[in-house]
């Protein structure tokens, strides 16, 4: 530690603080526009210039010079604030003072400063900025007229987000920010740089004219979309959302967000949103009251009894989806399951099969100082990408090394000295033994306290490396050096991401990923993790409360069946749109056409709905109150923002409505509820709302202790033969089926298509834009083709998210499908 | 640009001398400005595919070098003429005409600063000085300097240079 005097008080901080760092933990304010709390330092703008006693003669910029012991700081003198003030003279010379119309007014450090050091003339002249704005795309504006080169949207780019959309081109009076070739933008849109800026030089454009900054009435919550569960503050006006604030000093997410938790909030005003509740009569989905629709739930639900079906999405709170576990023990039935009922077996039984737990073992934050990341599959960028953030820095700022098994290429084998493990499709439990085996002949695994040591050495007689790169395509090298790797490093984590579009072998590879984490001492390690991440935002609270099939009770797969064979009654289905997102449409289609009494509880008329006898309409995150748990296992808060469209209600008001209707009593308010669920669930016991504070509440503490240590054998497979294989999954800019109502990603990936590596589509004679055909037994599906760089020869890659595609129809939970072009 | 408009010019440009250079620097840590020089000696100019080549080879933002390819005078990217044409345009020679010169070259071959006639023979440059005001005006063109010059023998000298091809 380190002691020094900041205008006369007495400050000990930490010896890598700067004097900026210093000041504002001594609560002295200095004025900044460059500086960035989560951006290293930089020195760019001047503003925040001090003087310093031993280092008389100068000011010193106290954002990027280090405190040493007895400095004395003076932040405020007549030379200062003449300094500051030429500073911003400066400043304003080419800056095209537009401040009436710009969205950035009220909140713009530049017009603060400006007011703050009464800058009322300039001494200076010159031209103001005459450049062309960037509207190219529908989501982020930039008006470098206003820029004033702080850097901080180039650094974020670079140093969290790890695209580098923009750079400084040219120099002298003629630096400006910009993309490279100077064209419009065009990269993630995640939008960090949109909350860096200190101007209006950069703004969300769906937010252009909407509300001045001091019209919003801001309210914390969480995303709606995946796992990650970053804090959204939303930005409401007319109980409208507005646009997203940027807030680093609630959650997990430390301000940084993607494209769908900045831009993806529209959905929740979305016209085509379910308003009234409708049942069938004579045929047709007719509007009817609440107290009818309800009635009529109740009674198909309690005709159907034990042989009704629940099933239930993973973005209901805590507090609902321990209503609907009481809902479905009232109807009396034990088959309840969600998220079609088999992507998340890597945790429920992977997991509690070896370690005993069913949760990842440590924290996000934890990931930023790990000496080496496994990454199975490179989608867990897409999947959960601000994650990704932290891996990216990670690797970046730390220097981890960074192994992504991968069937294509992504953002993560792009990073820094990225070690990419390309294989053919399915075949990531064979790598994962490889590494096991590696690990265990070079003495390097830590078997001490380990069960079934020798069982998993016979069972991996198959996997030595170089037989297994012989049937992966992998170098047998690459495997080894990433085996030793993560047994070496002192911190280490593994990442996997689970969720539709990823069901194929989820127990397997959900099993072969402990079976490493044991190995290599990851599991229960402070510092280091197994990561096994939900796609959806209360994938783990699902997990947590149990909405899985009871010790009697039927999966999805086998209500789907069951409904088919005209076994199963009645089915509820709550927040899911199955037939657009299940694995095999047809089998979907046909248990939801036989299924007797179907309720669908969503926000908008899906297909599902559509086939429904009851529908009932629902509210969005951003209209409730209750807690979810995000894959990390840390509780955190919604907060409903704005009421509910029409006569729709919340999914806590509508299981309330329910079970009153089964002679049931509910407590009134969601926080009660968080009472009783907390009593009943094991991992929650002992929690209560106050204990869930800014940061959320993590259970289980920041690590968590594996219960068991057995490696259990779990055999690979065999590559899938044929020319061009499909694979399904994740795309950065969706999540679910629910963005596909959401402007903002709509903007950038605006229909489903199908991407074809540029030697296929070379080969195949197949242009961006063209209309392709995909065939198997199972049927055709049709789309645009996209070309791109990231997958290899014969491997093609279609997003999940668009119901129209039909994409279910060949995808029937397979890891890859051999399919034929054309 | 379209991936699909980027892959078609992609096509047009062989980048196996781009993909030599930098097999030569690929190890070699912020290698980024020989790679760029050397590329821009083979090519001429620096093509905005060997750009994308490199920001994938060398694992640095396309951004990054478009910033450090407009930072620097040398880099070029755009063709550039087989002779470069450059006029002096310091204090001597513009007292001594300079301007003319300029304008005489504009007139023959059609080329103001920095533009490159269609025939990619002749690139016009007005730079500050050269360092040779003794002989004010001077031209050069690549390497050989023309002092003493005027209106006739810029155009004597651009005839030569059109004659050679």
């Amino acid at each position: 530690m380190v002691n020094l005097t900041i205008d006369g008080k007495e400050v000990t901080v930490s010896k890598t603080a700067t004097i900026y760092e210093a000041a504002c933990e001594a609560g002295v304010h200095i004025p900044v526009l460059c500086y960035a709390k989560k951006l290293l330092p930089y020195g760019a703008c001047r503003i925040c210039l001090v003087e310093v006693e031993q280092m008389k003669g100068r000011l010193i910029p106290s954002c990027t010079t280090p405190v040493t012991e007895g400095m004395v700081v003076t932040t405020t003198s007549d030379e200062i604030v003449k300094v500051r003030k030429t500073v911003l003279e400066f400043l304003l010379v080419n800056h095209v003072v537009d401040c009436p119309v710009c969205d950035k007014g009220g909140e713009c450090d530049l017009q603060d400063l400006s007011y703050e050091y009464e800058v009322v003339t300039n001494r200076f002249e010159g031209e103001k900025f005459d450049l062309p704005t960037d509207e190219v795309n529908p989501l982020i504006e930039r008006n470098m007229n206003r820029c004033v080169l702080c850097g901080k949207c180039v650094r974020v780019c670079d140093e969290i987000v790890g695209y580098g959309s923009y750079s400084f081109i040219n120099r002298g009076f003629e630096t400006k920010i910009a993309t490279a070739f100077d064209r419009g933008l065009n990269c993630e849109f995640c939008g960090q740089c949109v909350s860096m800026c200190p101007v209006g030089a950069i703004l969300p454009r769906p937010f252009k004219f909407k509300a001045r900054p001091w019209q919003l009435k801001e309210v914390d919550s969480v995303c709606g979309y995946c796992g990650n569960g970053c804090t959204i503050t939303l930005g409401t006006k007319d109980k409208k959302v507005e646009t997203i604030r940027f807030n680093d000093k609630t959650g997990v997410n430390d301000g940084n967000l993607c494209i769908r938790g900045r831009f993806g909030y529209s959905y929740v005003n979305s016209d085509e949103r379910l308003t009234k509740p409708l049942i069938r009569k004579d045929g047709e989905l007719v509007e009817a009251s609440w107290d009818e629709a309800l009635a009529a739930a109740v009674e198909g639900l309690k005709q159907a009894g034990s042989a009704a079906g629940v099933i239930s999405g993973a973005r209901l709170t805590n507090e609902e989806l321990f209503l609907l576990k009481n809902l479905a023990a009232a109807i009396g039935t034990d088959n309840l399951d969600n998220s079609g009922g088999e992507c998340y077996k890597g945790v429920t039984e992977g997991l509690q099969q070896t370690l005993g737990l069913q949760a990842s073992t440590a924290t996000f934050p934890q990931v930023e100082n790990c000496d080496a990341v496994l990454s199975i599959r490179s989608d867990f960028y897409e999947t959960h990408p601000v994650f990704g953030m932290v891996v990216n820095q990670a690797v970046r700022r730390n220097n981890a090394k960074l192994s992504v098994i991968a069937d294509k290429r992504g953002k993560f084998t792009k990073l820094p000295n990225a070690r990419t493990l390309l294989h053919k499709p399915g075949l990531e439990v064979n790598i994962l033994n490889a590494m096991a085996r590696v690990l265990l002949d070079e003495g390097l695994a830590k078997t001490e306290r380990l069960n079934g040591v020798e069982e998993l050495k016979g069972a991996l007689a198959d996997y030595a490396p170089e037989t297994v790169a012989a049937t992966t395509g992998v170098d047998a090298e690459a495997i080894k050096v990433a085996a030793r790797e993560l047994a070496a490093a002192e911190n280490a984590a593994i990442l996997l991401a689970y969720g539709l579009p990823y069901t194929a072998a989820s127990k397997e590879l959900g099993i072969a990923a402990a079976n490493l984490a044991l190995l290599t001492g990851i599991a229960g390690r402070p510092g280091s993790g197994l990561y096994l991440c939900g796609e959806k935002s209360n994938s783990q609270g699902a997990i947590d409360l149990g909405i899985l099939p009871g010790a009697e009770g039927m999966g999805v797969q086998q209500m789907l069946t069951a409904a088919t064979e005209n076994q199963l009654k009645a089915l509820y289905v709550v927040g899911e749109d199955m037939l657009s997102s299940y694995p095999d449409r047809d089998a979907v289609e046909q248990a939801l056409s036989k299924v007797p009494f179907l309720v669908v509880q969503d926000i908008f008329m899906s297909p599902t709905a559509q086939k429904a006898h009851v529908v009932l309409p629902a509210a969005s995150f951003a209209e409730k109150n209750g807690t979810v748990t995000n894959a990390e296992r840390r509780l955190q808060q919604l907060r409903s923002a704005i009421p509910s469209p029409g006569e729709a209600r919340t999914d806590f008001a509508i299981l309330q409505g329910l079970l009153t209707g089964f002679g049931q009593d509910a407590a009134a308010a969601p926080a009660d509820v968080f009472g009783q669920l907390c009593a009943a669930t094991d991992q929650y016991r002992g929690i209560d709302l106050e204990m869930i504070g800014p940061q959320g509440y993590v259970w289980g503490g920041d690590i968590l202790t594996p219960i068991t240590r057995n490696l259990v054998p779990v055999a690979g497979t065999q590559p899938v033969d044929a020319e061009y294989q499909l694979l399904v999954g994740s795309s950065l800019y969706h999540s679910g089926t629910v963005s596909t109502h959401a402007k903002g990603p709509q903007a950038v990936v605006a229909e489903a298509y199908i991407e074809f590596g540029r030697e296929d589509a070379k080969a195949l004679n197949i242009q961006e834009g063209d209309l392709v055909k995909l065939r198997t037994d199972a049927g055709e599906i049709q789309a645009k083709a996209k070309v791109d760089r990231r997958l290899p020869q014969g491997v093609l890659f279609a997003p999940y998210h668009f119901g129209a595609l039909k994409l279910n129809k060949l995808y029937r939970g397979q890891a890859a499908i051999p399919v034929q072009v054309g | 640009m379209t991936e699909t408009a980027q892959q078609v010019q992609e096509e047009e440009i062989d980048l196996t001398a781009a993909n030599e250079v930098i097999d030569k620097y690929q190890d070699m840590h912020g290698a980024l400005m020989p790679v760029l020089q050397e590329i821009q000696e083979a090519y001429g100019y620096i093509p905005e595919e060997t750009v994308h080549l490199t920001a994938e080879r060398l694992n640095v933002y396309a951004s990054q070098i478009y910033g450090v390819l407009t930072f620097y005078a040398q880099f070029h990217l755009e063709p550039r003429g087989k002779y470069i044409i450059r006029v002096c345009m310091g204090t001597a020679c513009h007292v001594k005409g300079a301007g003319r010169i300029g304008d005489t070259i504009k007139e023959q071959l059609g080329v103001g600063h920095a533009e490159t006639t269609e025939d990619l023979l002749f690139t016009a440059e007005y730079v500050a000085c050269i360092g040779a005001c003794g002989m004010a005006p001077v031209i050069m063109v690549n390497d050989a300097t023309y002092g003493s010059i005027t209106v006739q023998k810029t155009q004597e000298v651009v005839k030569k240079y059109q004659a050679m091809g």
